[in-house]
């Protein structure tokens, strides 16, 4: 083709394509509004929202709920950018005044953009989980929309929904019992060791080993027999009257979320219809009790087992309770003096069975004989006095405390641990069948 | 030529059709974007007469995520606590400065704009914290500010020691120091692991901080800002305490390298400077 005759073409292309280009400047709108309408306007929508309740919103926030459980919220929004809040996070559930802001980000989001009790979720330096995570906390929250009055967020971190739900003056005047249910819960140095969740639809009783963090408010319930077979993880959030989980513990055909405090016997008990409830209780007895303790029954070879202090005394499976009678004992005596071992012998030939209470600077050794019999119902090693040596009773009676905890007529339950403390020697705890009493000992 | 007319025409053509395309546009109206002004707090207005009206700097304090890390969990200020964390950095550094090195010093050479917050920022070796970070000379970024208590030296100087450093480096880009002489005094210590010994292993190697050892630049900027953070009492406690001679010598050569450099470059007598921070941080102690 001829150079001329390519201009023309070219020159015949373009003009047409310039004509059909102004053919139609309408292009089909989608929405009735411009985006920043549209954006300017959810903006509004967002802010009155908050500002509406009278009460403020009330925000359980689970900020994982794989691994930690919720921390509830009471939030006011003022005029002026102006909030007001306050949380069950820790002690202090009064209320704090801050700042928050509608911000775009990748939507329209709600941000408390200074300091208030919601930010100690986000505090790197305080991290139960991975360091430098704190409890995966947000305090910018993305605007999904309305579910039955509810406000639907997403975290603009994370992307986990949290809900706003419309607070009461009683949510706000009841926010510091929340403080009993976590004591409740957390139980103190008198608290049994171990707790259990029971859970029975009106027949069948299912058993489980529960574990509960107090700082995380995260718990597992591994099954206690064969037929239930799977581990639940709880996530747990505080109530006025006790606790609320998620997800549900599933009992029978119900799903059972409250839980109750019942004063009486320290339990927390969720109740459905037809005698189904979910109890989660305290309990001295181990959940897996072990018949560890035949081996030093009268008869059996000749053992030795003692809690040194030098290395013992941190150890984690010491229950705080046998740390405090320990303690109190190791007050009783001159500045220089502390127990150093608890050492117990079964089967001596030459002596029999004795414990002798070992002390730095200088204090002699005091024995304390004893004979052994077993509940084997209980599955406990049970020590009977046999007698002194060393010492007037007088003289010995600073160790009464100490040695009640061990001699008591319930029992000891023995253990043969899995894990070692600076020696390669083998870990054996005993806990007493009657208090919250277990202290870490080497097998010699 | 014949086409070369033919195109003259097509393209006049052209050209009167792209613009009569135009002709029926709508004009744009008033725009739908918010320009109202926020509602200034109390701290916002002593914000606007500290340190943007005089100086020229921006404070941000209020939580926007585009300025911070957005792995990293930290959180902003209370509000109670933005203004005597500003007022200690006026004071302690800005005022040093300017009745040192002149009253506009500051203004001319500064960073545009400061970033407050809140939290500790733990770094992910779960060991050490980040105090400060500086972004091109022009924002700085101050964290921990909610631990700033304004009665304890210990918590001033932390808190003033990130601003001294950074606004060093600042110093630097604007006119550069005598690298080649520094990098003669210590060569071979500087590490990438600065943090794997302790400001005292450090100091017997002749730094005066663990940190200094990352590089040149950074050693610069120690160097200077723990002089400006210590009396002379204090600075001369402190080399008296490094056991290794030759270590102090180092430091020293180091230290003659700042003096003249704030000489040379700004004409300020880096002792008076030190001095006049001392004061100051005196009397943001005392009131």
């Amino acid at each position: 083709m001829k150079t001329k005759n390519i201009f023309k073409y070219l020159m015949l292309l373009f003009l047409a394509l310039q004509l059909t280009s102004c053919v139609s400047t309408e292009a089909e709108q989608k929405f009735d509004e411009t985006p920043t309408e549209r954006l300017n306007k959810q903006k509004k929508e967002l802010d009155d929202l908050l500002l509406s309740p009278s009460d403020g919103w009330k925000v359980v926030y689970y900020t994982d709920d794989s691994q930690l459980g919720g921390f509830t919220h009471l939030i006011k929004f003022l005029p002026n950018g102006k909030v007001d809040m306050a949380s069950d996070f820790d002690a202090d559930t009064d209320i704090h005044n801050s700042q928050y802001e509608i911000q775009l980000g990748s939507t329209v989001s709600v941000v408390f953009t200074t300091k208030n009790k919601i930010h100690l979720l986000s505090d790197s330096n305080n991290s139960p989980l991975a360091a430098g995570k704190g409890f995966l906390g947000d305090f910018q929250f993305l605007y999904y929309g309305q579910e039955n009055n509810d406000l639907v967020f997403r975290t603009n971190r994370t992307v986990k929904e949290v809900r706003f739900v419309k607070a009461t003056p009683q949510d706000w005047a009841d926010l510091k019992k929340n403080k009993v249910s976590i004591a409740n819960m957390t139980g103190d140095i008198n608290s049994p060791l171990f707790r259990i969740l029971e859970t029975t639809d009106g027949g069948t009783v299912k058993k489980y080993e529960f574990n509960f963090n107090a700082v995380t408010r995260f718990g597992s319930a591994a099954p206690l027999s064969d037929e239930n077979s799977e581990t639940l993880k709880v996530a747990v959030a505080y109530t006025p009257t006790g606790i609320t989980v998620r997800p549900a513990v599933t009992v029978g055909t119900q799903k059972l979320t409250d839980f109750v405090y019942n004063e009486t016997d320290k339990s927390f008990i969720a109740t459905g219809t037809g005698g189904a409830t979910a109890a989660i209780k305290f309990t001295n007895a181990p959940p897996r009790p072990t018949d560890d303790y035949k081996l030093f029954l009268e008869g059996g070879p000749q053992l030795t087992i003692g809690y040194i202090a030098a290395n013992l005394a941190t150890a984690a499976s010491n229950s705080p309770y046998a740390i405090s009678i320990l303690d109190k004992v190791n007050a009783t005596l001159a500045a220089n003096q502390k127990i150093a071992r608890v050492q117990i012998a079964f089967n001596d030939p030459l002596n029999g069975n004795y414990i002798a209470y070992q002390f730095n600077g200088g204090k002699a050794t005091i024995y304390h004989f004893f004979t052994t019999t077993e509940d084997a119902v209980n599955k406990t090693i049970i020590l009977t006095d046999d007698g002194w040596l060393g010492g007037t009773v007088a003289s010995r009676a600073f160790l009464k405390i100490l040695d009640d905890e061990i001699t008591n007529p319930k029992g000891l339950y023995l253990k043969k641990e899995s894990f070692t403390i600076f020696y390669s020697n083998v870990i054996y705890t005993y806990a007493s069948a009657a208090t919250p009493f277990r202290l870490t000992n080497y097998r010699f | 030529m014949k086409i070369i007319k033919q195109y003259k025409k097509l393209v006049l053509a052209v050209g009167i059709i792209a613009l009569a395309s135009c002709a029926h546009e709508d004009q744009p109206t008033e725009s739908y974007l918010d320009f109202t002004p926020k509602v200034k707090t109390d701290l916002d207005v002593w914000i606007d007469q500290n340190y943007i009206d005089p100086y020229n700097i921006s404070v941000q304090y209020e939580w926007n995520q585009n300025v911070v890390e957005a792995n990293r969990f930290l959180y902003p200020p209370a509000i109670e606590k933005v203004k005597p964390a500003l007022e200690i950095i006026k004071k302690i550094w800005i005022d040093s400065y300017s009745t040192i090195g002149g009253k506009d010093f500051v203004k001319i050479i500064a960073p545009r704009d400061f970033v407050l917050v809140g939290g500790v920022n733990v770094n992910p070796d779960d060991i050490s914290n980040t105090l400060g970070l500086a972004e091109g000379g022009k924002r700085i970024s101050l964290f921990q500010v909610d631990y700033v208590n304004k009665s304890n030296r210990a918590s001033v100087t932390e808190f003033v020691h990130t601003i001294q450093h950074e606004y060093v480096h600042i110093l630097n880009q604007t006119k550069p120091f005598d690298v080649q002489a520094w990098a003669k005094i210590t060569p071979n210590d500087y590490s990438s692991d600065p943090f794997s010994i302790s400001d005292t292993e450090a100091r017997k190697l002749g730094f005066i901080s663990a940190y200094a050892r990352s590089n040149y630049t950074e050693d610069f900027a120690e160097t200077a800002a723990i002089i400006l953070l210590l009396s002379k009492t204090e600075y001369d406690a402190l080399l008296a305490s490094i056991t290794v001679p030759a270590a102090v010598t180092a430091i020293k050569k180091k230290e003659a390298i700042v003096v003249q450099y704030y000489r040379d470059a700004f004409n300020i007598d880096f002792y008076a400077l030190r001095d006049e921070a001392q004061k100051n941080t005196t009397d943001v102690l005392n009131n």
